[in-house]
């Protein structure tokens, strides 16, 4: 089977075509050694479309221009699908002049002919072709027509691949800029036109020095309630309503007959576990609808752009802003939009960072203490756990800046693409390839270690017993120790936080089997004030539950999951005994 | 004068650019070169970054990497 490589500039609708032509024929990976998403697919099963990074150059070091160079390189394509912004030909034929260096038949796809159209921009494509030597293929917004054509030529497999008397050898930019627009003097004809683009019009609002940031903070607020109060969440606890009242009696009633360790495992190791990961999907996938509306729709680099100077600060750009408070509803899907970062170095920095934003797990943790031991200042209490969180960043951020993220400083530079309204099905395509994600490499790990908590807390050396006396209160009791400079040394606690790490909310529910009873009350009378505040902020900070640590070595490997997991875990132990002592000695 | 001391709006040409040899790479690979017209077309609330226009297209860049790249009048030299 023949293979070709799609390769352009970022913003020129690239991941559009690929969908377009593969349609659901598709498989979603990792570059080897690097975190620059790597997608293949199949057109009519007969040819395959290797999608490569969006790039503008081939030759300015960034990982996403090695993955595609190296590609070329082995030989591994056949040909080279080059889609360009007709609208903007001169830098997009930049990239093209480069790629002839490889001598790789190339097929030229002049994408959004429309809005060059609308510009006022005739082009001549036949001769455009003669002086590049590729085949060109015009496409417009409707698409059908063009991909009707890219397709036939594409599996007809006869296109231009004769070389010009043109030289692709240039000393330098300006060289090459020089020839682009010799060639384009010939092949365009463009009627100037000094009118204000639409583009234009909404960036003197959004970008407006009074309307920017409270427009940026209106539209994050709509994401979160779309995705926390109007669609995800509902959807969410719909799922564990189905879950909980109907798969588990309906289990209970199959399994009446088996032997009880058989259907504890079947219902509380693996629906119990599985599917306290599985009801939070909902909340992923609308969080990434709306995460891909402002990325198809241009406006994230609006927002990178207005949040760079404070990010700064912690060392990462504008744009790293947004996991940021992604990770306020969740740490999987935040660490996982750290993506969209440019540099390595940011994407980690920024996962590193991420889980130290109070997700909405930790909440209900939050609001039962606070209810208990701090009656009538439950919001700030609250508030300042949030805080906390937020300030620890900051610091962390430039203290990693300076120490382990000290080299490898990226160059800042964002292109503010021209405005568009999203397409539906790039939407869904975005959303659900985030979500299968989730579900497949999240779920297989979340599945054994459900059973493997099942089996501690349900077993002893002696056979099944409940929980006060299984694996898990041994295990509890050995860890306890750890914590007594903390205030909180109980084997109850130590489990509660162990089995935490599946999902935070899951230490109330421990608490609730372990303690038994009226649990605030019983809270009452295992914690101070201050122990309980100091609880809390090991809550907020310690370990992030397996689907972050999941998500984590998914994204960037065994070694990045590791140091997160041991670098929150000290980072909660020394602020908790800060918090603890200072509060001991202040108010005792 | 380097593109931070355009006025908003304003239009001038590269005259040479400076600094951070990626970011100079990067920039000249985008069209950023001598003689290439460039637009100061906004800056951020708080006045970094800035966005300059280039070829048609807008970019977005740090005030400390703008200081590098110095501009002119007219673009012969």
């Amino acid at each position: 089977m023949k293979t070709a490589a799609l390769i352009g500039n970022p913003n020129v609708g690239k991941t559009s075509l690929f969908n377009y032509l593969t349609g659901s024929n598709q498989y979603v990976g990792n570059w080897a050694g690097v975190t620059v998403e790597k997608k293949e697919g199949f057109l009519d099963n007969k040819l395959k479309i290797v999608d490569l990074p969006g790039i503008y150059a081939m030759d300015t070091f960034s990982n996403e221009e090695m993955v595609a160079k190296k590609f070329l390189i082995d030989k591994e394509a056949d040909f080279i699908i080059n889609i360009v912004d007709a609208s903007n030909l001169e830098r997009n034929l930049y990239l093209t002049t480069q790629l002839k260096e490889y001598n790789i038949p190339i097929i030229l796809v002049l994408n959004m002919i429309d809005v060059s159209e609308s510009k006022g921009i005739e082009i001549n494509y036949s001769l455009l072709s003669e002086n590049l030597g590729v085949s060109v293929v015009p496409i417009s917004a409707s698409k059908i027509k063009g991909i009707e054509d890219l397709k036939k030529l594409l599996l007809g497999g006869i296109f231009l691949s004769a070389p010009t008397d043109n030289d692709f050898h240039f000393q330098n930019e300006k060289e090459a800029y020089d020839f682009i627009s010799s060639v384009l003097l010939k092949c365009i004809n463009k009627k100037h036109s000094d009118k204000k683009t639409s583009t234009e019009i909404i960036d003197r609002i959004v970008l407006n020095k009074i309307l920017a940031y409270p427009l940026f903070f209106l539209i994050l607020f709509l994401i979160f309630k779309f995705t926390f109060s109007w669609v995800g969440q509902p959807l969410a606890g719909f799922l564990s309503y189905v879950i909980d009242d109907g798969l588990i009696p309906v289990l209970n009633n199959l399994l009446s007959n088996s032997s009880p360790w058989f259907s504890s495992l079947i219902i509380n190791g693996i629906v119990g576990g599985v599917g306290s990961v599985i009801v939070f999907l909902p909340v992923i996938l609308s969080l990434f609808l709306g995460i891909s509306f402002l990325e198809d729709s241009g406006y994230m680099a609006r927002a990178a752009f207005i949040m760079d100077k404070a990010m700064r600060k912690m060392g990462l750009s504008g744009k790293a802003f947004i996991p940021l408070i992604v990770g306020f509803g969740c740490s999987v899907p935040a660490i996982m939009s750290a993506r969209t970062l440019e540099s390595e170095k940011d994407r980690k920095l920024t996962a590193l960072l991420v889980p130290l934003m109070s997700c909405n797990a930790r909440l209900p943790v939050y609001a039962l203490f606070a209810a208990a031991f701090f009656p009538g200042n439950e919001t700030t209490v609250v508030f300042s756990l949030y805080l906390l969180g937020i300030l620890l960043a900051f610091t962390l951020g430039i203290l990693f800046k300076s120490t382990i993220f000290k080299k490898d400083e990226e160059p800042f530079i964002i292109e503010l693409p021209e405005y568009k309204a999203p397409e539906f099905k790039n939407l869904l395509a975005h959303t659900w390839d985030k979500g299968k994600g989730f579900l497949k490499k999240a779920g297989t790990l979340i599945f054994s270690i459900s059973v493997a908590i099942w089996f501690l807390s349900s077993f002893n050396f002696s056979g099944m017993t409940d929980i006060n006396h299984s694996i898990l209160a041994s295990i509890g009791n050995f860890i306890s120790p750890i914590f007594i400079p903390l205030g909180f040394s109980s084997w109850q606690n130590s489990v509660s936080l162990l089995t935490g790490l599946m999902a935070k909310e899951v230490i109330l529910g421990s608490m609730g089997v372990i303690y038994g009873g009226n649990l605030r009350v019983s809270l009452l009378s295992n914690f101070t004030q201050i122990s309980a505040y100091s609880f809390l902020v090991f809550v907020l900070l310690y370990t992030p539950c397996v689907s972050v640590i999941a998500t984590m070595k998914k994204e960037f490997g065994n070694k990045m999951a590791i140091f997160s997991v041991f670098y929150q875990l000290s980072l909660a132990w020394i602020v908790s005994f800060i918090v603890y002592r200072l509060g001991i000695l202040l108010f005792k | 004068m380097s593109i931070c001391d355009l006025e908003l709006g304003e239009k001038a040409y590269i005259h040479s650019i400076a600094g951070n040899e990626k970011l100079m790479k990067r920039l000249m690979a985008l069209g950023c070169i001598e003689g290439t017209e460039v637009c100061l077309k906004n800056s951020a609330p708080f006045g970094d970054p800035l966005v300059i226009n280039l070829r048609g297209c807008d970019f977005c860049i740090r005030k400390k990497d703008a200081k590098n790249i110095s501009i002119k009048d007219t673009q012969e030299e």
